[in-house]
């Protein structure tokens, strides 16, 4: 970047970082076609997440883990085979290519192997803890974060997060409890050295070591895919994941339980964690979009759904900080899509406050028409196709579901048609009965 | 049943940690001989600690590399060869009556030091000829006069990131690790960055290291027990330094200390005010795990001639003194050695309590030292070193007279050098032991 890049308006940041995204300059296209269609679907996208009406309603498809399956696998073999993971969401690409104008890469199929090495407790997963034909993850909630530990955390997160969560949270880390004080690395640099004398220590780390050679080789695999997918003519805005700073809280640290009872015995302590995580979450989050290139950050929201909390409590626990991350994100040019896990009825009036075209909000179970009327107005809509009928129904429901939505959301633009939850097991003609509702229903001229 | 530690008092916890010197767990004396001038050594070093009057003045022999040298090797070879380290320091203990050993223990590891690309020491044979006689200290700006609110906020991640890729050439890669607070609650963000391979090759290089340094430190280990099984005590539980020095030496520099005692004296005072309660829990830490309950602490940028007596007030002192509580507080007795001259200081140094720490000077007149110190705390040296490298046994056991004349009345004085000799006649060392035994006898 430019040095005159802090004087820039937010739409002057946003067009620079958009260039590359729009000409798709760079990319090694397969073919004219590929490069034109490439462009079709960058402007589609830009458009109705911009608020604006596009050719016709863009498609994303709740892929899942879905490519593991057509092919004839699952989710298992996809973790453990990286051969096969890039073999399958390659074949669900081809296969698919007119049926989705956005293409899901493989990022979230974790190397089972890399999991099983650190014996990752978060996570259970096909053939640990699992079924082996189990189709999805078990996240493991746990406090692992202790009620009292709040200051130790806010003291030092980097050296809390060093040795004390990790070790609770990945087992064979768990020797990382005895390594020293990592402040103490101020001006003793022998501190990082000396704790490697120990037996148990090296073994954390070769662990670690192990784990990493593992994910590289998986993560070579993703890359092989998602370049093909963009030179095939599938643009990615890719700015990376984010989390909620209370999310961080409530799904990584404390647990469900824990962040409701903090909520009511230690309010104020919990904020100034929230805050503190919010500061990071920023800083992190710019730099990651700096970093690759892209231009939207997504956050899959967990707590903030409307059985979990009050409005009472969102307003002061969820909201604010989440909003204070979207505004700073936004005054750097950055756009924000955000997955509303569960239901949004009761939320819908707090988060239409931005400024026009620059936020996606992803619904999942949440009443799309209000949605479009409220949230309409400033943000891009999408979803929500249950993945109940993904599964169970039709593929003729499936369209006559879509239908429905577009003719709730899609007037005035700023609509993308998609699932409400992801629809790892669905019967292959019901992703395609998306595109094929958009094309008949969805055309805007 | 016995008191938990906790709730023993500073007095109690010391005199656990005395109990504790005097009969070492584990340690099978190779005779009853040995067994019992152990203790008469311990016993005496604990009188003389407490002000006491012992049968006579106890001699720490200046040493430092010494050995390796006596021992027909030089520092260049003991720091690589871990076997000529052990050959040379038990070849001392045969040799010599002393009654202290020092162990190898600032012998550092030359292979860790060239694995990890250590930048702070040149060493023999490592920027410095192969037969120096000791090593060179590479001062540097490790922390710019712009970061210290970057470290202060965060002094984990600037550590990790900033600090040691600078001071250490094989953890370089850190530099590109993402900030690691953001990270706090996410686990797997922390094990992403191992799926590169510059980070692994790091991280390969701290295990390789730390399976260098596990022999070195078991070479260490062996000196100190085959001294202590022979009957010489050891005065070294650990080592730590004082917090305005981690910051002058290891992290701004000379000359960058000096111009933020006048630019931004407040940023300094924060810093030293974070490093007190690191310093202390780990010299606690190294003192528990030995069987000596002493640490050592060399002073280097409080000197006379470094800062002004009100900088030595403001800057050096305070936090010095917060760290000699600390570690008194815990039954610890310091070992703290003034290097250069302190003469200016003594009247400030007063305030700790009484019989509860070793101060060591080198170019202070004892004898000025002991007017203001003497009622307070157990005062060594200074036989110079430039006596012992060139002097005669005869001029060395004369001025070893004079110290115990000037400075040794009923007690309270350990003879030692003013610094290490490393190299020089065997002899001007033996007749520091003579002039103990012949001019520092008590009854």
């Amino acid at each position: 970047m430019d040095k005159q890049w802090s004087a820039l308006t937010r739409e002057e940041k946003r067009e620079r970082r958009l260039k590359k995204f729009l000409s798709g300059e760079g990319i090694r296209f397969r073919s004219s076609q590929a490069e034109k269609t490439y462009q079709e679907r960058a402007s589609r996208f830009l458009k109705a997440w911009m608020c604006q009406e596009p050719d016709r309603v863009p498609v994303t498809l709740p892929t899942g883990f879905f490519p593991a399956y057509y092919a004839g696998g699952n989710l298992k073999k996809a973790m453990y085979d990286y051969r096969f993971l890039e073999e399958a969401w390659l074949k669900f690409m081809h296969d698919f290519y007119d049926d989705m104008d956005s293409f899901m890469g493989p990022n979230f199929v974790f190397s089972g192997k890399a999991l099983e090495i650190l014996n990752y407790r978060p996570y259970r997963w096909p053939g640990h803890g699992l079924g082996d034909n189990v189709n999805s993850y078990q996240f493991v909630e746990m406090d692992y974060m202790k009620a009292d530990e709040y200051p130790t955390l806010l003291k030092d997160p980097s050296d809390f997060s060093f040795r004390v969560i990790v070790p609770r949270a990945i087992g064979s880390l768990e020797a990382l409890r005895n390594f020293p004080p990592l402040s103490a690395i101020m001006g003793m640099p022998l501190i990082m050295a000396y704790p490697f004398t120990s037996p148990e220590i090296r073994a954390a780390f070769q662990s670690l070591i192990e784990a990493g050679k593992e994910m590289e080789e998986s993560q070579k695999h993703m890359a092989a895919v998602n370049k093909e997918a963009l030179e095939m003519g599938f643009p990615a805005a890719g700015g990376g994941l984010a989390v909620a700073p209370f999310d961080v809280i409530a799904d990584f640290l404390r647990g469900t339980q824990g962040a409701i009872l903090d909520m009511y015995r230690q309010p104020e302590i919990m904020l100034e964690a929230i805050d503190m995580i919010t500061r990071w979450t920023i800083e992190r989050t710019i730099n990651n979009v700096n970093a690759s290139g892209g231009f939207m950050v997504s956050f899959p929201l967990h707590k903030g759904d409307d059985t979990f909390m009050s409005n009472k409590q969102f307003e002061k626990f969820y909201w604010p900080s989440l909003k204070k991350v979207i505004d700073a994100l936004i005054d750097e040019g950055i756009m924000v899509s955000l997955f509303a896990e569960g239901k949004y009825n009761l939320r819908l009036e707090y988060i239409k406050d931005f400024p026009k075209g620059w936020v996606v909000w992803q619904f999942d179970q949440t009443d799309m028409a209000r949605a479009k009327k409220i949230v309409g107005a400033t943000c891009c809509i999408a979803g929500n196709v249950p993945s109940s009928i993904m599964l169970t129904g039709t593929a003729q429901e499936v369209k006559e579901y879509c239908r429905r939505l577009i003719e709730t959301c899609a007037p005035g633009g700023g609509y993308v048609l998609s699932g409400g939850a992801t629809a790892t097991e669905a019967r292959p003609e019901n992703l395609r009965a998306f595109m094929e509702a958009a094309r008949e229903y969805g055309m805007y001229r | 049943m016995e008191k938990q530690w906790s709730e023993m008092t500073p007095a109690e916890k010391r005199a656990a940690r005395f109990a504790k010197w005097l009969a070492p767990p584990g340690i099978k004396f190779v005779s009853r001989r040995a067994e019992q001038t152990y203790r008469e050594r311990v016993n005496r070093l604990i009188k003389t600690i407490t002000l006491q009057t012992p049968d006579r003045v106890p001699v720490i022999l200046p040493m430092g590399f010494f050995p390796a040298f006596y021992a027909g090797s030089n520092l260049k070879n003991v720091m690589y060869d871990y076997r000529e380290l052990r050959r040379a320091w038990k070849q001392v203990i045969r040799d010599f009556d002393m009654d202290v050993f020092d162990p190898p223990a600032l012998v550092w590891s030359a292979r860790a030091f060239e694995m990890l690309d250590y930048k702070l020491y040149q060493w023999p044979g490592h920027g410095l000829a192969p037969d120096a006689s000791s090593y060179q200290y590479v001062e540097g700006e490790y922390l710019k006069a712009g970061e210290y609110g970057a470290m202060l906020e965060n002094p984990t991640d600037f550590g990790l990131r900033v600090f040691l890729p600078r001071v250490l050439g094989a953890l370089q890669p850190f530099q590109t690790l993402p900030p690691s607070s953001p990270l706090a609650g996410m686990p797997m963000s922390y094990v992403m960055s191992f799926s590169r391979p510059e980070i692994r090759r790091a991280y390969q290089t701290l295990l390789k290291a730390g399976r260098e340094l596990e022999k070195w430190g078991r070479a260490v280990r062996d000196c100190r027990r085959a001294a202590v099984k022979a009957g010489v005590p050891v005065l070294r539980g650990g080592f730590t330094t004082a917090p305005f020095d981690t910051l002058g030496d290891s992290l701004r520099g000379t000359q960058g200390i000096i111009m933020d005692m006048y630019r931004q004296p407040e940023k300094i005072l924060e810093t030293v005010e974070r490093i007190i309660p690191l310093t202390i829990a780990s010299a606690v830490a190294t003192a528990n795990a030995s069987e000596c309950p002493i640490i050592s602490i060399p002073l280097h940028k409080g000197e006379d001639g470094f800062m002004s007596r009100q900088q030595y007030e403001k800057f050096y002192w305070p936090s010095l003194k917060r760290v000699l509580t600390g570690l008194i507080n815990e039954g610890i007795v310091p070992l703290v050695f003034a290097e250069g001259r302190y003469a200016s200081r003594l009247e400030i140094i007063r305030d700790i309590p009484r019989g509860s720490v070793i101060w060591w000077f080198e170019q202070t007149d004892l004898a000025l030292a002991r007017k203001y110190l003497g009622d307070i705390a157990c005062i060594a040296g200074n036989v110079p070193a430039s006596l012992l490298v060139t002097g005669n046994p005869s001029q060395v056991k004369d001025y070893c007279r004079r110290i115990i004349e000037s400075a040794g009345q009923g007690g309270g004085l350990i003879l030692n050098g003013a610094a290490f000799m490393h190299r020089g006649n065997p002899e001007n060392l033996r007749v520091m032991m003579e002039a103990a035994r012949e001019y520092g006898t008590y009854r």
